[in-house]
């Protein structure tokens, strides 16, 4: 407790002159060197509230967040599209903001969020709001909701489909943009097909992915993970077309069939398929870690 | 030595009505007691006073000197939330309070002014500018008890009651202080006596006879009752004779009855005609939660659960209550969940008179801090909460949470409560780098065709959703969620993994044991898939590709 109390804060960040009559006066009646450490609690708000616009969220995907120049920018809309990993993104994202100590909010469409798995990547299920809509209007309308409560990340994902109900209007895209504006809020939007429009930061596009297999030949296989491409189609400050290539582990080839995250997965003693160390000679949990599988694997494509 | 406040409210029974209609303050509004023939006024707005009514006209009397004249019944719920919000506003001075009915109230203000002493200096000089416009008497910046009543004042006003105060040493002289038409009255210690000498008779107990018989006596002012022998008087009067005596000389034995915290908030009305449709119906609702949060607001207490009543025509009740999420005191989110619950069960008749009553709870509090992550406000975070339920539905949005066990649908639901955020801002950790699984809600069945491998090994051959079936073992699941009912999954399989097998409940009568697959399909997706007991397969997940 004493620790904490003395610890050191921050300096806090550089602040403008004040607009105020009273302030700039009492600046003019000082030394100039103590009217520079001078501030107001107003002006002092302001400023963190612009430094922490300015930030940016790391997904902690490294060649993700080289490819949108850091991370999700706050403040703003991005959007993630297509047919590929676009689920483990969403998960790494939502660890990424709940271990910093930020609320999120995930707008779950599809109903397909594993609370067991989310908690194995590091989500901080404390911080965490997860909301099921129905349709797309809720779907829209809870986004809306969430980004003006104050929530720094809420992230809007669809399953493989749209959900039932009517489209919603492009001005609802824009009206969540603004909210993500107006109130600091990173929003993700993650969905089969491009949503958004122009009213998001940036756009991903999230390639077919392809599986990897532990195995060969009529031997018994392991899923390894699966490897999507994404290309940056879509930024306004980067110049578009760049993609990379990412690798997702499976859980379960991680900790070589022992134990999942789901549960403990026993090999049947009445089948006589063999179990993953079986497979490879030794001890699973060895042979998949020296498998040489990197957890997010960069290569540039062309 | 006591001090005690009276707040009174003049014509209590109009007060109460236009606190509920405010929008008849401005009008010639006559508020009337009895039926029929026996239907005369007891208070009328200050307009209708200009044009000859007064209390105890009759109802034809009056409406023959103003036939616009509004007339209104009297409202035992208004005056009842009246009184409890009068009571309220009292609370917040003091913790002992009395309740005298009627729109009166006694509350122990014995060194609650010490409050007002450091604000003496800063209201001073708003006082002054007000007595330099004429506005506020010079007496009036002597002492933080004048602060005081002022306050209440304003407090009264807050809740829409035109309320009197008055401080003395005893009740009699708080509430013949309180009832004096320029109001506040403080009387210093020891000087009931000399400020209540000059009053009529009637001031002193208006309900008794034994006041007319003074006046017959050649007795007019208190005054002169004060300076009789108290014998002479018991001698004449009785007990009630020397009661008087005590209260002419400003002793007043009686000793404040705090009453008890009440444990909800109440709010009603008894509609003159009886509303079908929905909205003129909200509209007045809205009015009577906006009251109510006010009274809660006064309090520090936010509603945590929601009930109301609506009296139907002819007869008969229909009593609701809604649970709020988080405390909340957002009228708009309060309006909102019970617009959706009387559009989804409406009365089924028309609706002649409502009462809502608030269950009170503290307000969820945070400390936001500078420079780590901004925390979101209370309020605000359980309002939105509130209002994402009653659009979402219950169990439908909260903080997720695991369960013990091995099968992988389990989960649970709870109330988002997040912790503060740290003070200070930390770096994120680095990405576990893991394959997400959608989670097929409940699990979807299929029929599967097997093969054996040269090694007499059992595989998958292929895959096939069975049409507008569900799973006769769902587990933990009551209904699909997913669009599901028309996901088509099928193909020849690539390359499958498993059977790894998951076993819950052993010690049970009816163990879960389940074989797990992995398989991948030629026209691509990687799926999870498991068959339970009963030799039923299902597909629970989608590696998501």
């Amino acid at each position: 407790m004493v620790e904490s109390a003395l610890r050191p804060l921050p300096d806090p960040p550089p602040i403008p002159p004040g607009e105020h009559d009273a302030i700039r006066n009492l600046r003019a009646s000082l030394e100039a060197s103590i009217a520079s450490k001078l501030t107001s609690g107003s002006e002092l708000i302001r400023a963190l509230a612009r430094q922490r616009r300015e930030e940016i969220l790391p997904t902690t995907i490294e060649p993700l967040d080289a490819l949108l120049g850091g991370g999700l920018s706050r403040g703003k809309m991005t959007e993630i599209a297509g047919r590929g990993t676009r689920f483990s993104i969403v998960i790494a994202a939502l660890a990424a903001a709940t271990s910093i100590g930020e609320a999120a909010a995930l707008i779950d469409a599809g109903d397909c969020f594993d609370p067991q798995l989310a908690e194995a990547a590091g989500v901080d299920l404390q911080r965490l709001l997860w909301a099921r809509p129905r349709t797309m209007k809720q779907m829209v309308t809870a986004a809306e909701m969430l980004g003006a409560t104050g929530f720094q990340l809420v992230i809007v994902d669809m399953a493989t489909r749209r959900p039932p109900g009517r489209r919603v209007p492009d001005a609802a895209w824009v009206r969540l943009a603004r909210v993500a504006e107006s109130h600091g809020a990173t929003i993700l939007v993650s969905a089969p097909y491009a949503l958004t429009g122009t009213t998001s930061e940036a756009m991903i596009l999230a390639y077919a992915a392809h599986a990897r297999w532990l195995g060969r030949g009529n031997a018994p296989r392991v899923l390894a993970g699966i490897e999507t491409r994404l290309k940056l189609e879509k930024h306004r400050r980067m110049r578009p077309g760049q993609s990379v290539s990412v690798f997702f582990r499976c859980e379960e080839a991680i900790r070589g069939g022992r134990e999942s995250g789901v549960g403990s997965r026993i090999q049947n003693p009445n089948t006589s398929s063999p179990s993953a160390s079986q497979l490879q000679g030794r001890d699973p949990l060895k042979a998949f870690s020296d498998s040489r599988l990197p957890t997010c694997d960069t290569r540039k494509a062309s | 030595m006591t001090r005690l406040a009276c707040f009174y409210v003049p014509m209590f029974a109009l007060a109460a009505r236009l606190r509920s209609e405010p929008d008849l303050l401005h009008e010639a509004v006559g508020i009337v007691e009895g039926n029929g023939n026996n239907a005369h006024i007891v208070a009328a707005t200050r307009r209708a006073r200009q044009k000859g009514i007064h209390p105890g006209l009759s109802l034809t009397q009056a409406r023959s000197l103003l036939p616009k004249l509004i007339a209104r019944g009297r409202d035992a719920e208004c005056e009842r939330t009246a009184q409890e919000a009068l009571l309220e506003v009292a609370e917040s001075f003091s913790p002992r309070v009395e309740d005298a009915g009627e729109g009166v109230v006694f509350l122990d203000v014995m060194g609650m002014e010490r409050h007002f002493v450091d604000a003496m200096s800063d209201v001073g000089r708003t006082l002054q500018s007000d007595i330099s416009s004429s506005r506020t008497r010079e007496s009036d910046l002597r002492t933080p008890e004048h602060l005081l009543a002022r306050a209440a004042i304003r407090a009264c006003e807050a809740v829409s009651l035109p309320a009197r105060v008055g401080i003395a040493a005893s009740k009699l002289a708080a509430r013949v202080a309180a009832e004096l038409p320029k109001s506040p009255n403080v009387i210093a210690p020891g000087e009931e006596r000399t400020f209540l000498a000059p009053l009529p008779l009637t001031r002193l107990s208006p309900e008794l006879e034994a006041a007319a018989m003074l006046q017959r006596f050649g007795l007019s002012s208190i005054g002169d009752l004060a300076r009789l022998p108290e014998s002479e008087i018991a001698s004449r009067l009785g007990e009630i004779g020397r009661e008087l005596h005590w209260a002419a000389r400003g002793i007043d034995p009686r000793p404040l009855m705090p009453r008890a915290m009440p444990p909800e908030f109440r709010e009603g009305m008894e509609l003159e005609w009886p509303l079908v449709a929905l909205e003129p119906f909200l509209f007045i609702a809205n009015a009577a939660l906006d009251r109510l949060a006010k009274r809660m607001e006064i309090q520090g207490f936010a509603c945590k659960r929601l009930e109301f009543t609506l009296t139907l025509d002819p007869d008969g009740y229909d009593a609701r209550g809604i649970d709020l999420p988080a405390p909340t005191r957002d009228v708009k989110t309060m309006l909102t969940l019970m617009r959706l619950d009387l559009e989804k069960t409406p009365p089924g008749a028309p609706v002649v008179g409502f009462s809502f009553v608030a269950h009170p709870d503290k307000p969820r509090r945070a400390q936001l801090s500078l420079f780590g992550p901004t925390a979101m406000s209370p309020e605000k975070l359980a309002t939105t909460i509130a209002k994402l339920v009653a659009l979402l539905g219950d169990g439908r949005v909260g903080m997720p949470m695991t369960v013990d066990g091995h099968l992988p649908e389990r989960f649970a639901i709870s109330d988002f409560d997040p912790p503060p955020p740290p003070d200070v801002r930390r770096k994120p950790s680095r990405a576990h780098g893991l394959l997400a699984v959608r989670t097929f809600r409940p699990p979807i069945a299929i029929e599967v065709t097997t093969r054996e491998t040269a090694d007499k090994e059992t595989q998958i051959a292929s895959i096939r959703t069975i049409a507008n079936s569900l799973p006769p073992s769902t587990p933990h699941s009551t209904k699909r969620i997913e669009v599901g009912a028309t996901i088509e999954i099928a193909g020849t399989v690539r390359i499958c993994s498993g059977p790894w097998r998951v076993e819950e409940g052993w010690w049970s009568d009816r163990p879960d044991v389940r074989e797990y697959w992995d398989v991948e399909l030629e026209r691509g997706g990687v799926y999870r898939l498991f068959r339970g007991v009963s030799e039923d397969w299902f597909v629970d997940a989608r590696y998501e590709m």
